[in-house]
């Protein structure tokens, strides 16, 4: 007698989002099972990963993670057209880490200039990432929406202290917001309604779980993320079924062992690998809790990324 | 609907579409068919023929079957002896109406093309700004949608003065309102008042000055309609989810300033579809019921100075008060500050003087928001290190009166004024106990900024259940023992209505999930006879917290059949369990211990579990560190039963949730307590005491052991044994 694998019934589906316009773009969720379980059901959309700009000149990146941008790293226009002609980046996300108000304190005039001349070089979908201080966010993200209107921006990070400013501009310039949450499943649902009864159409939210590096908290994350698909797929959770953002490469670069030179600790392995590796296994850990889209730094962790969808999507 | 009011705006909507086919007529003649027609830069044509209709007007010839359609909802003039309900012809009359005028003033464009400015300010002498074009659409309607102008008033006509008219102008503003001007009274415009009297303006101070006419009503109930379309996904011609859209989020009204001629009628029965009241200065006949709009209709023959604060009310718009205005910082950091005796300028209460504490619902017209007022001396005439009697009498009013959360209410007093630097707050109600340093003094700080705190603060963390707000504080002896009789009978109607709050007399529970964030399949099931496991959440807090926040952790359960009564299980309960769980649980008792206890999340203020020796339950609180006759310390059972599971056994409970009637009814109640720290026992005492009364053991609160007593099994049990405790001869609790 075959053995009979027991399988999960899924009563939901995941929304699909469109990402941005025209040609380049991308539409993404769609998934009626638990991620990559395809003998149990669907993925008909691949998750995509978004290469970040930063919108200033990194000064505190491991060399490894400047090396492939050393050349652009002062020009946001010249950083992005880099990953998409050189490394083939299908989506760009804008890191507008110089508009903290405790760092550069960039005017949300000049984030919103940076931002169109980017938005105007580019083609593919494209993130914009605010500094997470949410009084800042709101005034970068609705002036960005204003001057980028039509552009169908995905915009974020969209937090429960300023989802109405923010989802407001969304909805009148049309724009997709990232919807964010401290790691915290009902927290997240909570803000999922609250922007839908603001009036943001639901194929304008993703939602942003909080994402740790792998050491730093992944597995909390993880967990929750897992619990949200959870949710979403076997529970009818109606306002969790949006596609999931991770915001990893950041998270992964800025860790000490992603920075760490062979002299400060030569027991670490290859500085030139392992924070290759660190931010590769980070996002295939997100992957599996049920990421849709991934932000990611550097080219070789992409690469590797891009091999493992290959495979575990292969038919 | 008032028979004078729906003859005149019958009558007037006759004269407009009278006027707008003759315009029409002479339009066609001139320039003929195909010659565009619309507002300014805008994808919505003419907005509100646009929305209601679907029709899309971009040429003349596109007019004519608007013009048809206007016919065929006027409906024919009252006469003087039929009366019949006319409310609904009357707001056809006034959709007629709007769609004329847009079409009067679409042609107005076409004959005179520089009538408007066309932009958001006016230019040189041309104060008439027209239509708003999409630009200027997206970016105030944002402000609409994310609440930073809840909504607009839509200004006929003028006041008697330009004093008058700057001073309303200036009240909405306040407000956060946008002012939409239009029409004249007696040839005198409010636009032109306000620039005679030296104020700015146009729409960036949001005083925007349509047109000269009332036809340009249809630019304030165009931008509307466009904003429903825009920000709220409503498709054009799905009249109805535009015009709900309007009444649920658009907070505006019309104010006709001067005498209503029969077209004003015309456009205010327009402004009535979309749910806007109409606030009248004149003696109007007024229509109260609700019905179409969420309160009042319309209401008439307000002075002045009251309008505006009259049409917020009416309109249902809630004050936001953004800064609280006193001379001290105010915010989380000062909470815990304390006075020291030689820091001291005053000191009331705390034992040394009679002070009392009260937060009151009154009626909406007892309650003048924002009214502060200061009877007795106040710190600046008094000398340093004084002590005086002290009252603060809190009303609050609210479109729904809820004396419910009066108690909730009144316990934020505490923590809102001791977030004032150089105030110290202790206790409540008539214990309260209030301290002034000398420092707050200095910097001018005087009794009646508590009641601008109290004021600002309602408003801001309860304006879903506050509308108004005044605050009286008294200093003299008299008038505190005036208030101080009131509180007592007061609190006493407060505690007996708790008290008579049962499980069975009320339909709706409460949940709470906030632990989740930790625990996450734990779900707290609150009741009026139990509270939260942590002690924070009772039954109205729950039921306040759903009204302050409706999407948050706080979510109403309507309990539905009672499945079993000793257990405390409903249906209701029990299905709320499973989908908050995310069905893990099917099922918990409200009242159980042993048989499907609720999951416990870890913040506890108690734990309960059984001592099978003494066949009886003991209960060791967070703050106990000692060893419990059950073998393991507090820590180690929190460690035990935490993290949202279920412990068959061991249950987390709050201390309140001990003293009630319905503690453990499964397993017998309190009668079956037979151990606790002492430290408990005596926080509980007089609840204890007055329980084993009603029980009739009186002396229950004395054979409970405690760990004088021992803390194993075996060293209490000769004690119980010894007073005949009643849990050694009740059936067996495994
Ligand atoms: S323990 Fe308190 S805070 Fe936690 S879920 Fe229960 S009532 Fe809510």
């Amino acid at each position: 007698m075959a053995l009979e694998i027991p399988k999960v019934s899924y009563s939901g589906k995941i929304r699909e989002i469109v990402l941005g316009k025209g040609d380049k773009a991308i539409t993404v969720g769609g998934g009626t099972s638990y991620p990559f379980y395809l003998f149990e059901g669907q993925m008909p959309l691949k998750p995509r990963i978004a290469m970040e700009v930063y919108d200033s000149p990194p000064d505190d990146w491991a060399p490894t993670a400047l090396e492939p941008f050393a050349d652009v790293a002062g020009d946001p226009v010249a950083w992005a057209k880099k990953c998409i002609d050189t490394y083939g980046a299908e989506m760009i996300a804008l890191q507008l880490v110089s508009t903290d108000p405790n760092g550069e304190n960039r005017s949300a005039e000049e984030a919103a200039a940076l931002t169109k001349k980017v938005a105007e070089a580019v083609d593919v979908p494209l993130i914009v990432w605010g500094c997470n201080n949410a009084e800042k966010d709101t005034e970068v993200l609705k002036k960005i929406a204003e001057d980028c209107a039509g552009r169908s921006l995905m915009i974020g990070p969209v937090t429960e202290a300023n989802y109405k400013q923010v989802g407001a501009v969304a909805i009148g310039y049309e724009h997709t917001v990232i919807a964010s949450t401290p790691i915290d499943i009902n927290l997240a649902k909570q803000l999922n309604i609250l922007l839908g009864n603001l009036g943001v159409p639901d194929g304008r939210i993703l939602i942003d779980p909080t994402t740790g590096a792998l050491g730093y908290g992944l597995e909390y994350g993880y967990s929750v993320m897992e619990r949200i698909r959870m949710a979403a797929l076997t529970q009818e959770d109606e306002r969790l079924q949006f596609p999931m953002v991770c915001n990893l490469g950041k998270e992964v670069w800025k860790t000490k062992e992603a920075k760490q030179s062979r002299d400060e600790a030569p027991k670490l392995g290859d500085p030139a690998k392992r924070g290759v590796l660190m931010e590769a296994i980070t996002a295939q850990l997100v992957l599996a809790a049920g990421a849709d889209i991934l932000i990611m730094r550097h080219p070789e962790s992409i690469a590797l990324i891009q091999d493992m969808l290959n495979d575990l999507l292969a038919a | 609907m008032s028979k004078i009011i729906c003859s005149a705006a019958i009558r007037g909507a006759h004269n407009i579409v009278d006027k707008a086919e003759q315009k029409y007529q002479e339009a066609l003649d001139k320039w003929g068919p195909d010659h565009a027609v619309g507002f300014p830069n805008t994808a919505y044509y003419l907005p509100i023929i646009y929305g209601i209709l679907g029709v899309p007007v971009s040429k003349l010839g596109d007019v004519r079957p608007v013009l048809e359609k206007c016919r065929s909802l006027l409906p024919p003039l009252v006469s003087e002896k039929v009366w019949l309900p006319y409310l609904a012809p009357t707001l056809e009359a006034g959709m007629a109406t709007f769609f004329a005028e847009e079409i009067i003033e679409a042609i107005r464009y076409l004959e005179y093309p520089d009538f408007y400015t066309k932009q958001e300010d006016p230019i040189g002498g041309n104060i008439w700004l027209g239509a708003a074009d999409d630009i200027i659409l997206r970016k105030r309607g944002v402000e609409f949608v994310d609440g930073t102008a809840p909504g607009f008033a839509a200004i006929l006509g003028a006041p008697p003065t330009k004093e008058i008219a700057a001073e309303i102008a200036k009240e909405l503003q306040e407000k956060n309102l946008y002012v939409f001007m239009c029409a004249e009274n007696n040839g005198v415009r409010m636009s032109e008042q306000l620039v005679e009297a030296g104020v700015q303006i146009g729409w960036p101070t949001r005083l925007v000055s349509f047109g000269s006419d009332y036809t340009a009503t249809v630019f304030a109930m165009g931008f509307a309609t466009r904003a429903a379309m825009s920000f709220g996904g409503i498709k054009p011609g799905d009249f109805r989810g535009n015009l709900l859209y309007n009444k649920n989020r658009i907070f505006a009204f019309a104010m006709p300033l001067g005498p209503v001629s029969d077209e004003w009628y015309a456009n205010a029965a327009g402004a009535i579809n979309w749910g806007f009241p109409v606030i009248a200065d004149t003696p109007i006949p007024e229509i109260l019921p609700t019905g179409i709009c969420t309160y009042e209709h319309v209401v008439s023959n307000v002075p002045h100075s009251e309008i505006v604060q009259r049409a917020v009310e009416v309109r249902g718009l809630k004050v936001t008060v953004s800064k609280i205005d006193i001379p001290v910082s105010y915010g989380p950091a000062f909470e815990g500050e304390r006075i020291r005796k030689d820091d001291l300028y005053l000191e009331c209460g705390g034992g040394k003087t009679k002070a009392v504490e009260l937060t009151v619902s009154r009626d909406m017209d007892e309650v003048e928001d924002g009214h502060v007022e200061m009877i007795g001396p106040d710190l600046d005439q008094i000398k340093d290190g004084s002590k005086l009697p002290f009252a603060m009498l809190i009303e609050v009013a609210g479109r729904q009166r809820q004396e419910d959360f009066e108690p909730i209410l009144e316990r934020q007093i505490h923590h809102l004024v001791n977030y004032a630097e150089g105030i110290m707050h202790i206790g409540q109600r008539a214990i309260m106990w209030l301290r002034v340093g000398k420092a707050a003094v200095e910097k001018g700080f005087r009794l009646k900024h508590l009641g601008t705190i109290m004021h600002a603060k309602y408003h801001q963390e309860f304006g879903a259940i506050c509308d108004k707000v005044q605050v009286k504080i008294y200093t003299e002896e008299a008038k505190v023992d005036e208030v101080l009789a009131l509180a007592r009978k007061i609190y006493a109607a407060r505690d007996k209505r708790v008290d008579r709050m049962t499980d069975e007399t009320e339909e709706t529970f409460y949940s709470c999930t906030l632990c989740q964030s930790f625990a996450p399949s734990h779900v707290c099931i609150i009741t009026p006879e139990r509270t939260g496991m942590c002690g924070a959440y009772n039954w109205l807090d729950g039921k306040a917290s759903y009204e302050i926040n409706p999407t948050g952790p706080n979510q109403p359960i309507v309990k539905g059949e009672c499945i079993d009564p000793v257990l405390g299980k409903w249906k209701g309960t029990d299905e709320f369990i499973f989908k908050a769980s995310r069905q893990k649980f099917q099922t918990a008792s409200a009242y159980s211990l042993v048989h499907d206890p609720m999951t416990a999340c870890g913040c506890f203020e108690c734990i309960a579990t059984i001592l099978p020796l003494c066949n009886g339950v003991m209960i060791v609180n967070r703050d106990y560190l000692g060893m419990t006759p059950c073998g393991m310390k507090f820590t180690t059972l929190a460690g035990m039963v935490g993290g949202g599971e279920v412990t068959p056994g061991f249950l987390g409970v709050s201390k309140h949730y001990i003293a009630s009637r319905k503690f453990l009814l499964a397993e017998g109640g309190l009668k079956r307590v037979v151990w606790m720290p002492q430290m408990l026992k005596k926080e509980l005492e007089a609840k204890l005491k007055s329980r084993g009364e009603e029980l009739g053991i009186p002396n229950l609160f004395d054979i409970i052991a405690d760990d004088t007593k021992g803390a194993t099994e075996e060293e209490i049990l000769p004690f119980l044994e010894e007073v005949g405790h009643p849990a050694l001869t009740m059936e067996s609790i495994l």
